[in-house]
């Protein structure tokens, strides 16, 4: 089986793919938040109110130090926004979109991809604004700005190898995606967003290191506080977490993309 | 050269073994030709059609394309509901590299859809539709287009301009009516048992497919 010829060479076939992605970008902004300008601020709203709550309720909470601040439930919650965000949404992201598959240059990838890019801007957006408040308020300027954008880039990557995933599994088996939707926020408590993993006991501090969450919380957050505490991270261990999932889920849509009925 | 196939094979999965759908289909499109293909419900038409569109794989089988060739007219061309007319046409342009503004403005004098344009898709009548999905592909500019059943324009002004546009492009109908190929093109062939068979003389192909 093959399609000789008129196969694009890899620059063409790369900006092809962009071109692809950026359209679809623009589309899921229309059908998410309707056509007004303003509906824009919509993506934004939803993490803000969500992660400015959560902090604000811990901070309310008393106690000292990194624990109770602002920045580390605001923060932090954006991480686990991003990898919500993909990972939820990924049930119905064929489904929502099959008919686009009539123009053969819309590859199943490439609907995640669009997606990802969305909540990737929302999550970095309200994260940045968060930082900047955090500063406002009298904290600290994060003390490496890089490990925390790493930490960001990380989770996307992670989180798209399981949307992959879950996206395959669901367009063949569509009840997954239900269990799929609470799961994301059973993860919550474990994911990493609560806690240090040195605040843990120490039986209990190798285990959190089994979620590979935990390790990119800890690289946020050495990113954001500095010495302040002893982070734990392997970032090889991610990695793992991200290759494998990649590869399963790119085959799953290869499966996916003959057995998606286009009547 | 256009859309070249060779021994091209499609089959899917049943409960009990494979359902072999094409079985070894050799075919050559030029460009501007003018092709109809004649098949009975359920040859395998919209399995061929799918195939020449390059939105399914074959199973088996090599298909050379160099020419650009259109989506399956004649089925959802991947309109969002939500969307207005113009929304889903600048999405189409984008994904073909088309200028967006021309592309809508053609698709605004050509459609008659009026205000309805700037309106969601869902509030369009199954006409309307119809003629968006037309102007748009009328607007990309095909060398090729690829027309899935029966093309029902009508007798109206629309019909009409649509038709002229289309009796000086390249064009594959695969369809059941006769009456269209004897229309509109130039060469035809006739699809049964997974294989086409092609006749340089249109009434031999309808003689045959009556027979079938």
């Amino acid at each position: 089986m093959s399609e000789a010829a008129a196969r694009p060479g890899l620059v063409d076939g790369a900006r092809l793919q962009l071109r692809v992605i950026g359209a679809l970008v623009i589309r899921e902004m229309h059908t998410r938040f309707g056509r007004q300008r303003l509906g824009y601020l919509w993506l934004f709203a939803e993490p803000l109110l969500l992660g400015g709550v959560i902090a604000l309720l811990h901070g309310a909470s008393g106690g000292e130090g990194i624990r109770s601040s602002f920045e580390f439930f605001s923060i932090g919650f954006m991480l686990f926004q991003l990898f919500r965000g993909i990972v939820a949404r990924a049930p119905n992201t064929i489904n929502a979109n099959q008919s686009l598959l009539y123009h053969r240059q819309v590859t199943l990838p490439d609907l995640f991809f669009a997606r990802h890019a969305i909540e990737l801007a929302a999550s970095a957006g309200v994260m940045a604004l968060f930082v900047f408040a955090g500063i406002a308020m009298g904290g600290e300027a994060p003390d490496h700005p890089v490990k925390m954008i790493l930490a960001l880039v990380l989770m996307l990557l992670l989180a798209q190898g399981l949307a992959f995933m879950v996206g395959s599994i669901t367009s063949e088996f569509e009840a997954v995606g239900y269990f799929i939707q609470v799961a994301t926020f059973g993860l919550m408590p474990i994911c990493g967003l609560m806690f240090m993993v040195e605040w843990l006991p120490a039986e209990w501090q190798e285990a959190a290191l089994w979620v590979p969450t935990v390790h990119l919380f800890e690289l946020m957050r050495d990113g954001q506080f500095g010495e302040q505490f002893n982070p734990v991270y392997d970032l090889a261990y991610v990695g793992w977490w991200i290759i494998v999932p990649h590869l399963l889920g790119l085959a799953g849509l290869r499966i996916a993309r003959k057995r998606v009925g286009l009547d | 050269m256009g859309l070249q196939l060779i021994d091209v094979h499609k089959s899917y999965p049943m409960r009990q073994g494979r359902k072999r759908v094409l079985r070894g289909i050799d075919a050559t499109f030029r460009r501007g030709e003018r092709v109809g293909i004649l098949g009975r419900n359920g040859s395998g038409k919209s399995t061929l059609v799918r195939i020449l569109g390059g939105i399914e794989a074959p199973t088996r089988g090599t298909i050379r394309r160099s020419m650009s060739v259109s989506w399956p007219i004649g089925m959802a061309a991947g309109f969002h509901g939500a969307l207005s007319g113009a929304d889903n046409t600048r999405f189409i342009a984008r994904i073909y590299d088309r200028p967006v503004r021309e592309t809508v403005d053609f698709v605004e004098s050509f459609a008659e859809l009026g205000d309805y344009l700037r309106m969601p898709v869902n509030t369009y009548s199954a006409g309307m539709r119809s003629r968006l999905g037309l102007a748009i592909s009328l607007a990309i500019d095909f060398d090729c287009f690829l027309v899935d059943e029966a093309l029902a324009v009508g007798d109206t002004r629309f019909g009409r301009a649509f038709g002229a546009r289309l009796a000086r492009a390249g064009l594959i109908i695969v369809t059941h009516q006769p009456s269209l190929v004897r229309q509109l093109c130039r060469r035809a062939a006739v699809l049964a048992d997974g294989t086409l068979t092609f006749f340089d003389d249109i009434d031999e192909a309808l003689a045959t497919y009556n027979s079938l």
